[in-house]
């Protein structure tokens, strides 16, 4: 019940203040497109653990996990357990800004597989979420509650040699989910570009 | 282009010939490095490094209009500027000197960061037997620069640095650079004092200066740790004297265990006699640091909102309800009656003795106010119901009041002895017994002051002395009120019974909640002195009930040596009662668990901190033996058989903070909360900073609530359970 109610203010006021969705709490609600332009909703995927990825292709973060291939390996591992969507929430007057045709070239191009690729223009769950950088990962379990806030791994930097060394905390979260634990590092600081609101 | 280029081979022509011809002179100019968005060059302070001494260089990072680099706290996004020094065998490379940054909004995100042009200034120490000559560093160093897009970049910077035994001279070439760089560098100043709290969501920041200088007006606050506030929402500064509190909004989750804020403070206009913008903060946890005087929103439903106004509307409801209280009530009775015999009289002298009545109930709450607020300001940790947490004030409060039942009862009438409140008075003797029962209606209406005025009283001891004095006067007005009105208004009073001999009976029946307060008061007592001190205090009143029975006795013997026994026997009677200093205290009637009761354990901070670090939820009961809400809300919620087993299967630790003595890290603890009275329950939740507050009067399906929202400790009470690993960094 809350969880839209804070949907409907964080569109009242696009531009006001970041909402948050942190471990422990409720995943707020949404209904977006995707790039067919086919609504979304959260809700449809109740009794599923749900995956989201804030994204954008333009950034040089993104860049290092697509480049390296470790995104797209983490879609394909996890594509029978979890819904994964990656999520745009750059506005349409940004540099980054893509258009449908131009994304569904470059997701070709990595080899990427999210079940869905929203696009989030307004940045309203962005908004809702809290979601800072890209990538910001979330992880929502099948009850509807976020038991994952934060970076992809530890190593804060765009080197694309750093992602084999690095630990990856999506993984450590989804392997505890699938084994019924509950995730223990279940809050991290994400590091990335601004996820680029308008 | 053909002549700028001949014009470059020109100079550093000029330069190479200048350099032969001094000989070791040291390399002036590095390469400079050009990506994109940056130029970035070392830069050297002096133009020689001695042997075994720091010497400072920098790394100047000259970014494209409107594109910035990252401070070492980024803010919510970007990543800090990164350099790795390439030194000759034995050189030693100090940390980068941050200068305070600024803020970068970017839509609704924030970040720490610098525009324009920095300079990251960090000191390089050759080894003391350095051989004097030309020496190669490198940086290696990696930015990331945005605007609305973000590009990681990098450059290798070569350096050649003069190793001369010689005190080095400046290098005038980059001393502008090198200076700005230095005043923006955050000094650690003297005699301040630094100190933060966690309050309702909120990270609060207080900067003291030394004494006779002021804080300045505006000051932001940058903290070094990431994840511990928003940094896109408004920090609130307020005047705390010569000092000033930043109020910033915490990370949710916040930090687990936060024990120091560090960062750094920035304020345009300078601070006294410091000749630098930005100063570096330390500020450690300070747990009894007081709400903020406009911001005691907490997080507890059904709490005030914090404004003035509403504390003071809750003070004059709260003292009206008050009059309705098991331990006020009787003697508000009596008063009434006094009116109903008195209400066909004279309509001006009721009036009189019910602003009488009202100045003694006034002056009552203003004089216990104003001796909690001398003594608090004298140091002392006290918090309302301070009165009852001395045995000796218990004690007589119990006489008093059994004196008081006893009366009631028809063992005894006052006579001459003090106005009756019933019998044919003079005026003036009916003014003063007005003003007197205002006196004892307020001394006893303060153990009952907590289930209404624990929010407000709490609020209020955080304010201005004469703000909190405000609100006790209104208290104390409130509560005098009703008996107000009725004096003004004797059509009221025609609405109450004819006087007659029910009166009588009404006045017996009244005894008995006054004996019920003195057998309470007994127990508390117990608590707090012991079985002995109770023994003794009943062994008192017996003394005290025997003065009782003579002085009625023998009422109309006019025996002059009534009055005198009757006051010996007193006398002996409140000596008898008196509890000695040296009682034991035992609070072991109020620790002790029975089977299907809660295991609580002794309240201490460090438990707290201890538990929930261990991943458990923990359930801190404040209470006090004289709090009367405290024992009802225990046994009817806390013994409940659904909250004992949730505790039970949740993992939840209960600990009782017992507030029934002084104990002043227990009032600590309670400011910090913004509360100053007693209950409070508070669940802290592992993970989160600040306790929740449960509601002060408790059912079981409110305490319920407040667990759902636990997760199970995964090896619940053992003590094993695996600290979860939060914001690694």
């Amino acid at each position: 019940m809350k969880a839209p109610i804070a949907l409907a203010v964080a569109a009242l006021f696009a531009a006001a203040a970041l909402a948050n969705a942190p471990a422990g709490k409720p995943a707020p609600a949404f209904t977006v497109s995707d790039l067919d332009g086919k609504p979304v909703h959260l809700a449809d995927y109740k009794g599923k653990t749900v995956v989201l990825e804030w994204t954008n292709f333009g950034c040089p973060f993104v860049q290092k996990h697509y480049r390296s291939g470790n995104m797209q390996a983490l879609q394909k591992k996890y594509a029978n357990d979890v819904v994964w969507l990656a999520v745009n929430s750059t506005n349409k007057a940004s540099a980054d800004w893509t258009d449908a045709k131009a994304l569904t070239a470059q997701l070709d191009d990595f080899g990427a597989k999210p079940a869905r690729y929203l696009v989030d223009e307004p940045g309203t769950v962005g908004m809702a979420y809290g979601a800072r950088t890209t990538p910001h990962m979330f992880i929502v379990d099948p009850k509807g509650t976020v038991v994952y806030n934060g970076a992809i791994d530890d190593k804060r930097s765009t080197s694309v040699d750093d992602v084999k060394s690095s630990k990856n905390y999506v993984v450590a979260a989804l392997d505890e989910l699938k084994a019924g634990k509950s995730v223990s590092t279940a809050t991290t600081t994400p590091y990335g570009c601004s996820v680029k609101y308008r | 282009m053909c002549k700028a280029l001949t014009h470059n081979i020109g100079v550093h022509f000029t330069l190479a010939l200048l350099a032969a011809l001094w000989g070791g002179l040291p390399a002036l100019a590095a390469p400079v490095v050009k990506t994109e968005h940056v130029e970035a060059e070392l830069v050297t302070e002096k133009a020689s490094a001695q042997p075994g001494k720091p010497a400072t260089v920098g790394l100047k990072l000259r970014m494209a209009e409107h594109w910035h680099t990252y401070w070492k706290n980024p803010g919510d996004s970007g990543l800090p500027t990164k350099i790795d020094w390439v030194l000759p065998e034995g050189w030693k490379a100090g940390d980068i000197q941050w200068p305070y940054p600024r803020p970068l909004p970017i839509g609704p995100l924030m970040n720490y960061g610098y525009e324009d042009e920095v300079v990251l200034l960090s000191e390089l120490t050759p080894p003391a037997n350095a051989k004097p000559g030309s020496h190669a560093v490198k940086a290696k160093a990696e930015w990331l620069v945005c605007k609305d897009v973000c590009i990681p970049e990098k450059g290798e910077l070569d350096l050649t640095l003069q190793v001369a035994a010689a005190e080095p001279v400046a290098n005038p070439r980059y001393q502008a650079h090198i200076e700005r760089a230095r005043n923006m560098l955050p000094v650690a100043p003297t005699g301040w004092k630094f100190d933060s709290a966690v309050q309702a969501g909120k990270l609060v920041v207080r900067l003291v200066p030394p004494p006779g200088s002021k804080a300045p007006d505006q000051v932001a606050f940058f903290p070094e740790r990431e994840q511990l506030i928003e940094p896109a929402a408004p920090q609130k500064v307020s005047r705390e004297g010569d000092g000033v509190r930043i109020e910033m909004k915490l990370a949710d989750p916040p930090p687990a265990a936060l024990q120091v804020v560090k960062g750094v403070a920035v304020s345009d206009d300078g601070w006294p006699s410091i000749a630098k913008k930005a100063i570096e903060v330390d500020a450690p946890v300070n747990a009894s640091m007081a709400a903020a005087p406009a911001a005691a929103t907490r997080p507890a439903a059904g709490d005030i909102a914090g404004s003035t106004a509403t504390a003071l509307l809750f003070a004059l409801v709260g003292g009206i309800l008050l009059n309705l209280m098991p331990c006020v009530f009787p003697v508000l009775g009596i008063k009434v009656l006094g009116f109903v015999e008195h209400a066909h009289g004279e309509a001006r002298a009721l009036r009189t003795q019910g602003w009488a009545f009202f100045a003694g109930t006034l002056l009552s709450f203003l004089a216990l106010a104003g001796l909690m607020l001398a003594l608090r300001a004298g140091g002392t940790q006290l918090g309302w119901g301070f009165q009852l947490q001395s045995p000796v004030v218990v004690s007589m409060l119990a006489a008093l009041f059994f004196v008081l039942a006893l009366n009631l009862s028809g063992v005894f009438e006052w006579g001459a002895f003090a106005q009756s409140m019933t019998a044919n008075l003079s005026a003036r003797g009916r003014y003063a017994d007005a003003f007197l029962s205002g006196v004892v209606a307020s001394v006893a209406a303060t153990p009952c002051t907590a289930p209404f005025m624990g929010a407000a009283v709490g609020f209020t001891l955080t304010q201005s002395a004469g703000l909190a004095m405000a609100v006790f006067a209104v208290l104390g007005i409130g509560m005098a009120l009703p008996v107000l009105l009725l004096s003004h208004f004797p059509a009221l009073m025609k609405k109450l019974p004819r006087p007659g001999r029910w009166m009588e009976t009404f006045k017996q029946v009244l005894a008995f909640p006054l004996f019920a307060t003195v057998a309470w008061l007994a127990w508390v007592l117990g608590a707090q002195a012991g079985n002995d001190a109770v023994l003794a205090l009943l062994a008192g009143l017996i003394l005290v009930a025997m003065a009782a029975w003579m002085f009625g006795k023998w009422e109309h013997a006019a025996a002059p040596w009534r009055a005198a026994v009757a006051v010996i026997l007193a006398a002996t009677g409140l000596a008898v009662a008196w509890p000695g200093p040296a009682a034991a205290p035992s609070t072991a009637g109020i620790a002790s668990a029975a089977p299907g009761e809660l295991a609580w354990e002794e309240w201490s901070p460090e438990k707290v901190a201890s538990y929930t670090r261990q991943g458990h939820a923990v359930f801190v009961d404040f209470t006090a033996a004289w709090c009367v809400t405290c024992q009802v809300n225990k046994r009817i919620a806390l013994h409940n058989e659904a909250v004992v087993r949730e505790f039970g299967s949740r993992g939840v630790v209960a600990l009782r903070a017992d507030w029934t003595r002084q104990d002043p890290r227990i009032t600590a603890t309670l400011a910090a909360l913004g509360r100053n009275a007693v209950p409070v329950y508070a669940l802290y939740l592992p993970g989160e900073a600040a306790p929740r507050l449960l509601p002060e009067v408790l059912t079981p399906s409110i305490v319920l609530a407040g667990l759902a929202d636990v997760k199970p400790a995964t090896d619940h009470l053992s003590g094993l359970a695996p600290s979860p690993e939060r914001t690694p960094r």
